[in-house]
């Protein structure tokens, strides 16, 4: 099975460039994580972050043959050869792919992802019914990989103003939740043309999403709830 | 030592898969533009038109040339296309059509049925 695969090492390359690899020993079962173990063992200057190899931690996000997914869940009987794999988009690359997400994180700090809430905390736990907990299905399950923000190209084009679609459907995931009560002040956070409005529904998120979740409902949702806010 | 400031960024859009929805959008966004700028020549071709008998002759020699013609034919589709992709972007704006297999199926259909309207469009006017 034949590869092409990003490489750029800050110390000895000046720019990025494809490297070929072929491999063998490809069963059907396999993942493209796997392969990139089997690249790693023939040349160990190749670096990529990876770590449960389930789809769970979201570490191994990466753009193959052009489109953004996590390696540990693309069967390679699925890819077409060679198989071309390069870091997410618009990242600084720090080492082939390896990319620094502090701009991503940046965006989800801002969003304040936890739990707010202005009355005294309850003795006991907080109670919801089943029909509140059921408005986070869909939000809840994000593992934050980066997929979704790094194939926006609204994202692209305003990395440092639009925060992207991870941090706005978990920016949702806590308006959406009966027990938050800092609902004004989230939205207050959101307005302005940048934040969240870059939105222009292309849904490429949702078409990369590998726990399969929809940003752009969520924003959509978001811009629901800021109306009912301002009426 | 490369510092921070001046790593690589990876961004090169023409291996970087865009999918159909984006397609659609994009294609929007251009058609939006396109018709745009073909307000002034619009106005222009128009005020000629009324101004005298010998003005509208004069537009429609303007309007015989192929080059313009192939321009109208886009106009066509750039208005076309505008209008079914801002109706569909007006529903997902509702949450209707908006789960991902239905925006998608959406946008093929507004991909091709702009493109085939545009084709009768221009063989009932243009042609």
């Amino acid at each position: 099975m034949r590869f092409k695969i990003y490489r750029y090492n800050p110390e000895t390359d000046k720019k990025p460039y494809m490297q070929d690899f072929v491999l063998d020993n490809i069963s059907d079962d396999m993942m493209l994580r796997d392969a990139l173990l089997l690249i790693k063992a023939e040349d160990e200057t190749f670096t990529f972050r990876h770590s449960c190899g389930e789809g769970v931690c979201g570490s191994d996000a990466v753009n193959i043959n052009g489109t953004n997914g996590l390696a540990c869940k693309s069967r390679l009987s699925e890819l077409k050869e060679p198989i071309e794999v390069r870091p997410v988009p618009s990242m600084p690359v720090i080492r082939d792919l390896v990319v620094d997400m502090e701009q991503f994180y940046h965006h989800y700090r801002a969003i304040k992802p936890y739990l707010t809430v202005k009355d005294p905390v309850p003795e006991v736990e907080f109670l919801q019914t089943p029909q509140q907990r059921e408005k986070l299905d869909g939000l809840y399950e994000c593992i934050l990989c980066g997929c979704c923000t790094t194939a926006c190209p609204s994202f692209w084009w305003n990395p440092d103003k639009f925060r992207g679609p991870a941090a706005l459907l978990q920016s949702y995931r806590f308006l959406a939740d009966s027990r938050d009560q800092a609902t004004s002040e989230r939205l207050q956070e959101l307005d302005g043309p940048y934040r969240m409005f870059r939105c222009h529904s292309i849904m490429n998120c949702v078409n990369v999403c590998p726990k399969g979740l929809n940003p752009t409902e969520a924003i959509h949702s978001i811009k629901k709830l800021m109306v009912k806010d301002l009426v | 030592m490369k510092t921070k400031d001046n790593r690589p960024k990876y961004l090169n859009l023409l291996k970087i898969r865009l999918p159909i929805t984006g397609i659609a959008s994009i294609n929007h966004r251009l058609s939006g533009l396109i018709l745009f700028l073909a307000i002034p020549v619009s106005l222009y071709l128009f005020q000629l038109s009324l101004s005298s008998e010998a003005g509208f002759a004069e537009m429609l020699t303007c309007l015989s040339s192929s080059w313009i013609k192939l321009a109208l034919v886009l106009l066509i589709w750039s208005f076309v296309h505008h209008l079914l992709a801002g109706f569909r972007f007006l529903l997902i704006d509702q949450n209707i059509g908006i789960s991902l297999p239905i925006a998608r199926k959406s946008a093929w259909f507004v991909v091709f049925a702009a493109v085939i309207i545009t084709l009768i469009i221009s063989g009932v006017w243009v042609l």
